[in-house]
């Protein structure tokens, strides 16, 4: 985690002293800049929101998932954030908002009709621990840079070529800057998504806090998940007809590089972290 | 599997793990005493009955072995095939520790005549503290348990009730490390 703040901090120095040498003013950076984070900072959650085509519910629309998070915010000692519904079928919870005072907790219609209220609890736990860690305002400000970053390379591509090679004299020249700016957003990119996957372990660790129930968290996991991880329906009988010696299942393929790249930890892993929550919550551990 | 096994295609029935079967009587201490789950009184081991005079001939031999042995301790054997095509053969008794050894007879008859693959696990019923049933199973060819909790409707099981289980019993048990291999049995007569 460290390690991580570490390296995007040391990125982003390079970027803004290789920006400094090439000679682009102090004050473009800075308006850039600002104008980006205003940006990025106000209207991220409304976007994501739009785009999910969530729209907020009261209580009385949705009583149930109205109560659950009341009783989880009682519990986790947090403001009650606004909750919204997405009509979709995909089963996904997401939480928006910088601050836990202007959050919203949006969850799917998909989900509300797969969970069990245990399950569902675990998840909005999950989605409120987001909201306690500030982790849309810590990955906002972390991607900043990255955003910078992706902003000039976009730039230089779209007026590459009125920039032309007459520049040389008073720095690095447009070409460098455009290249040093897309190593910044591809290394940048890599380490935000392991920021993120951190973080998402710290919410299933926060849920499993709050509601005393991390085992919940994980079959919630597998059901949204959907694939063959699950706890099989399958009868053994039949299965066993099938597969005496070996198993239908493949074995499971080692993808480091499709992690690299991924926001959320794969399942495995945050499966196995939480059976071990499981385990020391029951003393075994 | 050999490399020759694998080139001409000839595949072997897989057999018994080693056998871990008796952990489930030390744990049964602590189910007891720090879980609050009892024994209902039966457990079972299901296998492939073959249709050769050598195997039922083991079956029935096993059957007689075993309530001669039952009738000492107050253990009731019965059989029953079900719809997949296994038997089923359930010992009742209320000590768990005689339902263990007994089950462990019948695996070790079948063994021994060279059947071994032809076992495929053995269930023990238990009760937690609000009379909920649950069921260990036992997976030869692993060599390990895993839990079963049923629920209410058609084919359906807790699976949180499991995952919680399996965190409660810890290393007292050799637990199934991959969940993909919980398989469940439905209609578990016992």
């Amino acid at each position: 985690m460290l390690l991580t703040l570490f390296l995007l901090g040391l990125v982003y120095a390079v970027l803004v002293a290789v920006l400094i040498a090439s000679g682009v003013g102090g004050i473009t950076i800075a308006v850039i800049a600002g104008a980006l984070f205003l940006v990025q900072y106000f209207t991220s959650d409304k976007i994501a929101l739009y785009s999910m085509g969530a729209h907020e519910v009261t209580p009385q629309q949705a009583p149930k998932l109205h109560t659950a998070i009341d009783r989880l915010c009682i519990q986790a000692n947090l403001p009650k954030p606004r909750v919204a519904i997405a009509q979709t079928p995909m089963p996904n919870a997401f939480a928006i908002g910088r601050s836990p005072r202007t959050a919203t907790v949006c969850a799917t219609t998909g989900l509300l009709d797969l969970l069990d209220p245990g399950e569902l609890e675990a998840v909005l736990a999950h989605e409120l621990t987001h909201v306690q860690n500030r982790d849309v305002l810590v990955m906002t400000i972390a991607s900043f840079f990255a955003s910078i970053a992706a902003f000039i390379v976009q730039m230089g591509f779209w007026f590459g070529g009125a920039f032309g090679g007459d520049n040389d004299e008073d720095g690095p020249g447009v070409i460098v800057v455009i290249l040093v700016s897309a190593v910044v957003y591809v290394i940048s990119f890599v380490l935000l998504q392991a920021l993120s996957r951190y973080r998402e372990f710290a919410a299933d660790r926060g849920s499993a806090i709050i509601t005393g129930r991390p085992s919940a968290l994980i079959t919630a996991l597998m059901k949204i998940s959907g694939n063959i991880q699950q706890i099989p329906q399958r009868d053994l009988r039949a299965a066993s007809n099938e597969l005496a010696a070996f198993y239908i299942f493949p074995p499971k393929a080692k993808q480091a590089f499709a992690t690299l790249f991924a926001t959320h930890p794969p399942l495995q892993a945050r499966i196995a972290a939480l059976q071990r929550l499981e385990a020391q919550l029951q003393g075994t551990a | 599997m050999g490399f020759l096994d694998v080139l001409t295609g000839r595949r072997k029935l897989a057999g018994p793990a080693p056998d871990r079967l008796f952990a489930i009587s030390t744990a049964y201490v602590t189910f007891e005493t720090t879980l609050q789950i009892t024994t209902r009184g039966s457990a079972a081991i299901v296998f492939q009955p073959l249709a050769t005079a050598d195997f039922e001939g083991i079956v029935r031999e096993m059957e007689e072995v075993v309530k001669a042995t039952a009738g000492e301790s107050g253990t009731k054997v019965d059989s029953s095939d079900d719809s997949y095509g296994f038997r089923w053969l359930i010992l009742r008794g209320p000590e768990f520790d005689d339902l263990v050894v007994g089950i462990n007879a019948v695996s070790s008859a079948l063994e021994a005549g060279g059947y071994g693959e032809r076992v495929l696990c053995s269930v023990f019923a238990f009760e937690d503290a609000r009379k909920r049933p649950l069921y260990w199973i036992y997976n030869y060819k692993r060599g390990a348990f895993y839990p079963f909790v049923p629920a209410t409707g058609e084919q359906q099981r807790e699976n949180e009730r499991e995952l919680v289980l399996k965190a409660q019993v810890g290393s007292e048990l050799p637990i199934e490390p991959e969940l993909e291999r919980w398989f469940p049995l439905w209609g578990i007569p016992i």
